[in-house]
C-alpha cells in the first residue's frame, strides 16, 4: 500500500495546524475563495494586438473555440513564425459581432467556415447572423516576436558534435498565491475530489471557497499549466527519437532529448494543456474523502495540494485560449504544434495583404507537420475533437 | 468637399434616397460644429453630380469632382467600372450605395471602392438557401438589362449545385409590358416559383402576365421588388402584388426597431415622407421606408470617423482610415469596412420581405427574417 510520508517541513506545518485547532475552532470563520476559474495569474495569453477592440455582440449566444497553433522555430529551437488555425462554432440564433485580438498580419476565411472573416489592424473581425448554429473558422497569421514569449514551451536545439540535444521546458510557470490556516480536513477533501474530477472531466473549474478558522496567511508561490508533450527529433537519414511526456503536474518542467547523426534536425512537437493528475491523485483510496478517513492526512498537505492543485489547473485553462474565445464562458481548446522551419519569412507588410507566399508555404509546411505527427501518434485534426 | 454622383434623370427615385441620405448625414454633421480632423473643424459641402445612368457621364462628372477636390464620391454604381481608377489616382475612395452587381467591388484590385447596400452574390446565396429546401422547381428570369444580367449570372452560380432545383432560365426584354407568351412558357416548364432580376417594370411585367392568365405562382425578385414603382403600376390590381417576395438589407438590427424609428423619424421630419403613391384596403397611404437612404447616411458617418481617425483630409489616408473605423448605423448594427471586405452590408444581413395589402413585412419561414419586426408603411 502506497503511504503519505510527511516530510520535516509538513509535520511541523500538521503540528503547528493540530496544536490550534481546539484555538482555532473558537476563532471566528472566514471563507477564502480558491483558485479558478479566473483571475488568471498573467494577462496573456490569450494575446492582444496594440489597438482597443470594438465593442462585441454576442447576445444568447455561446462560442466554443478550437484552436491549433502552428510555431515554426529556426534551427535553434527559436519561434520565428506563427499561425493560428481557428475554429469558433457559434451557437444559438441571433446576431454576432466581435474581434478577436493579436499581432495580426493576416487572415483568410479556413475551410469550412460559413463566413469570411475582416481584418483590421490587430483584429480578426467577425459579423453575422447565427441561425442556430454557425462555424466560423480562420487561418490567422500573427507577427512572432511579440507573442514568442507567450507559448507554452521554450526549445533549445544544438549540437555537440554528431550529437544533437533538444531541450523543451514548460514556460508557463506563474506566480500565484496560496493560503495557510485551519480549515477542516473532511472539507478540504471534499473541494479536493471535486476539483479532481473537474480536472480529469477535462471541464473548467467552478468557483468554490474553503473555510477557515482564525488567522489566515497568503503566501507567494508559483504555479505552471501541465503540458503534455509529443513528438519526434529526427536526423537526415535517421531514425527519430520519440518521446511523449507530462511537464509540470509534480514531474519535471523540462526533458531533454538526444540524437546522434549530421545534416539539419528536425523537431515536431504537439504540446497541449493538460490536466493535473498526479497532484490530484488520493493517496492509497479512490477518492480524497476515503483518503482522510483511512489515513491521517495532514490538513495543512491537503491545503496546500488544494491550491497547488487549482492553481495549476487554472494555468492549463488559461492556455487553452492562446487567441481570445470571444465567449468568456465557452469552452476554448488549443494545441500548439512546432515544426522546424527552413527559414524565418519575412513578416508581410500590413498595407501589403495581397502577397505573402512565404507565410502561405510556412503554413503548408507546418500542416504538413501536424499531419506527420497525427500519424504517427494518431493525433486529431482539431484540437477538441 | 462631398460629390455625390447619381443618375436624378435616369432614376430620380434611386438618385433622391442618396442624395437624401447624404444630406441628413452632413446637416446633422453640421449642426455638431463639423467634423474635426488633426487640430482643425471642417464642415461638408456637398456638390450633386447628374450621371444620367450613363457611365460616359458618370466618367466625366468624377473628373469634375476630383478637380474640384472630392474627398469622397458617393455613387448609385453607374460607372464605377470606368471611374474607380480615376479616383484611384489621386486616393479618393468611391460608395456605391445602390448597385449590387458582382465585380464592383474588390478590395485587392479596387482599393478605393466601398459599398454599403445589399450585395447581388449575397443575395443570390440567400435566395438558393431559402428556396432550394422548399423543394420548389424554380424559374429563374432575368431581364437583358445590366442589372438583370449580372444577376443571372449571380443566380446561376448560387443554384449551379442544384440543377434540379431550376425548371427554366429566360432572359426576357427590359422594358416590355407584355410578356405573357414568356410567362405561358415557364408555366408549361413546370415552374413553381419565378425568380425574376430584372428592373421594376419588369417585374410588374412578369406579375401582370402571370396573374392575368390566373397563374398564382409566387415571386421572388431582389431589392428592385420593393420598388414604388410596381406597386403604382398595379395599383389597380393590390392582389397581384400580393405574396410578392423580395430580398433585401434588413432595416432592423438585434436591438430592435428603435434606431431605424429613429433614423426613419429624422428623415420625414426633414424631406417628408417617401409617398409610394398607393392606398392600403383601409384607405391609409404607403410610404416606403428610407431603406437606401440609410446607406448613403451610414457611408457618410463611415467618411466623418475616417477623417478624424486619419487626421488629415489627404484622401489617402482617408481612405485608409476607412478600413479601420466603425460607427453605429443607422439600424443600430455597426457599420463598418476592413481590409479585406468593403461592403457594408454582409451576406448575413440580407432578409426576405413579403407583400400584403400593399406593404410588406418580413417573412416568417427564414430564420433571420423571422426575428425582424414589421416597420410601419402607412401614414
Amino acid at each position: 500500500m502506497r503511504r503519505l510520508v510527511p516530510t520535516g517541513a509538513s509535520l511541523a506545518a500538521a503540528a503547528l495546524v493540530l496544536g490550534g485547532t481546539a484555538a482555532a475552532a473558537r476563532q471566528p470563520t472566514q471563507q477564502i475563495v480558491l483558485p479558478g476559474p479566473v483571475p488568471y495569474p498573467t494577462v496573456s495569453p490569450p494575446v492582444t494586438g496594440n489597438v482597443a477592440l470594438p465593442r462585441s455582440y454576442l447576445l444568447r449566444l455561446g462560442i466554443a473555440s478550437a484552436q491549433r497553433v502552428l510555431v515554426g522555430v529556426d534551427g535553434t529551437g527559436r519561434a520565428v513564425a506563427l499561425h493560428v488555425q481557428q475554429r469558433l462554432v457559434v451557437s444559438g440564433k441571433g446576431d454576432y459581432q466581435f474581434a478577436i485580438g493579436g499581432p495580426v498580419v493576416d487572415v483568410r476565411a479556413a475551410p469550412g467556415s460559413e463566413s469570411e472573416p475582416g481584418l483590421r489592424t490587430d483584429q480578426v473581425l467577425w459579423a453575422g447572423f447565427s441561425p442556430g448554429r454557425k462555424v466560423l473558422a480562420a487561418d490567422i497569421t500573427l507577427r512572432a516576436a511579440p507573442v514568442a514569449r507567450y507559448l507554452p514551451v521554450r526549445l533549445h536545439i544544438g549540437r555537440d558534435g554528431d550529437r544533437v540535444t533538444l531541450t523543451v521546458v514548460n514556460a508557463t510557470r506563474a506566480p500565484g498565491v496560496a493560503y495557510t490556516g485551519f480549515a477542516r480536513t473532511a472539507d478540504l477533501a471534499t473541494l479536493l475530489d471535486s476539483t479532481r474530477r473537474a480536472s480529469l472531466s477535462g471541464s473548467r473549474l467552478q468557483a468554490a471557497f474553503a473555510t477557515f478558522s482564525g488567522t489566515v496567511h497568503a503566501r507567494k508561490t508559483a504555479a505552471e499549466a501541465p503540458l503534455r508533450v509529443v513528438g519526434e527529433l529526427s536526423l537526415p537519414g535517421g531514425r527519430p527519437v520519440r518521446f511523449a511526456r507530462t511537464l509540470g503536474d509534480g514531474a519535471p518542467l523540462s526533458l531533454t532529448v538526444r540524437a546522434h547523426g549530421t545534416g539539419e534536425p528536425k523537431v515536431l512537437l504537439r504540446v497541449s494543456p493538460a490536466p493535473v493528475v498526479r497532484l490530484l491523485r488520493p493517496p492509497g483510496a479512490a477518492t480524497w474523502t476515503a483518503a482522510v478517513l483511512k489515513h491521517s492526512l495532514p490538513p495543512a498537505f491537503l491545503l496546500r495540494r488544494l491550491f497547488e492543485s487549482r492553481l495549476r489547473l487554472v494555468r492549463a485553462d488559461q492556455y487553452q485560449s492562446f487567441l481570445a474565445d470571444p465567449d468568456a464562458d465557452g469552452v476554448s481548446r488549443s494545441v500548439y504544434v512546432y515544426a522546424t522551419v527552413k527559414a524565418a519569412p519575412a513578416p508581410v507588410a500590413e498595407a501589403d495583404t495581397s502577397t505573402g507566399g512565404g507565410n502561405d508555404i510556412l503554413v503548408i509546411v507546418l500542416v504538413a507537420a501536424v499531419s506527420l505527427v497525427a500519424a504517427a501518434g494518431g493525433i486529431v485534426v482539431w484540437a477538441h475533437s | 468637399m462631398l460629390a455625390v454622383d447619381v443618375p436624378v434623370t435616369g432614376s430620380p427615385y434611386v438618385a433622391q434616397t442618396i442624395r437624401n441620405g447624404v444630406g441628413l448625414a452632413v446637416d446633422r454633421l453640421d449642426r455638431g460644429g463639423g467634423v474635426t480632423v488633426g487640430s482643425r473643424k471642417y464642415k461638408l459641402k456637398v456638390k450633386l453630380y447628374d450621371n444620367h445612368l450613363s457611365a460616359r457621364r458618370a466618367v466625366e462628372d468624377t473628373r469634375e469632382a476630383l478637380k474640384a477636390g472630392a474627398v469622397a464620391i458617393v455613387t448609385d454604381g453607374t460607372g464605377v467600372p470606368a471611374t474607380w481608377q480615376l479616383a484611384e489616382k489621386k486616393g479618393v475612395p468611391i460608395a456605391i450605395t445602390y448597385d449590387g452587381a458582382t465585380g464592383l467591388v474588390n478590395p485587392v484590385t479596387r482599393p478605393n471602392v466601398f459599398r454599403i447596400a445589399p450585395t447581388s452574390h449575397g443575395i443570390a446565396l440567400r435566395y438558393a438557401e431559402y428556396l432550394i429546401p422548399k423543394g420548389m422547381k424554380i424559374g429563374l428570369l432575368h431581364d437583358d438589362s445590366a442589372y438583370g444580367q449580372e444577376g443571372a449570372s449571380d443566380l446561376d452560380s448560387a443554384f449551379s449545385e442544384n440543377p434540379r432545383s431550376v425548371a427554366l432560365r429566360m432572359t426576357l426584354p427590359a422594358g416590355a409590358t407584355d410578356l405573357s407568351a414568356q410567362i405561358l412558357r415557364a408555366r408549361r416548364s413546370g415552374a413553381t416559383a419565378l425568380l425574376v432580376w430584372g428592373q421594376p417594370s419588369t417585374i410588374a411585367a412578369v406579375l401582370t402576365a402571370a396573374r392575368t392568365i390566373g397563374w398564382q405562382v409566387p415571386v421572388y425578385t431582389p431589392p428592385t421588388g420593393s420598388d414604388p414603382f410596381i406597386r403604382q403600376r398595379l395599383a389597380d390590381h393590390p392582389d397581384w402584388v400580393d405574396g410578392l417576395t423580395f430580398a433585401s438589407g434588413r432595416m432592423t438590427a438585434e436591438v430592435g426597431p428603435a434606431p431605424f424609428q429613429s433614423f426613419e423619424s429624422q428623415y420625414e421630419a426633414t424631406y417628408g415622407p417617401d409617398k409610394v403613391g398607393v392606398r392600403n384596403s383601409h384607405g391609409q397611404g404607403v410610404v416606403q421606408p428610407p431603406e437606401f437612404p440609410m446607406y448613403s447616411y451610414d457611408f457618410v458617418n463611415l467618411l466623418i470617423a475616417a477623417l478624424t481617425h486619419a487626421g488629415s483630409v489627404d484622401p489617402h489616408k482617408v481612405q485608409a482610415a476607412l478600413n479601420q473605423v466603425t460607427t453605429q448605423g443607422a439600424n443600430g448594427d455597426d457599420r463598418s469596412f476592413n481590409v479585406h471586405n468593403h461592403e457594408g452590408v454582409i451576406d448575413d444581413d440580407i432578409y426576405f420581405a413579403r407583400f400584403h395589402d400593399m406593404t410588406y413585412a418580413p417573412v416568417t419561414d427564414d430564420p433571420l427574417s423571422s426575428t425582424l419586426p414589421k416597420i410601419k408603411q402607412t401614414r
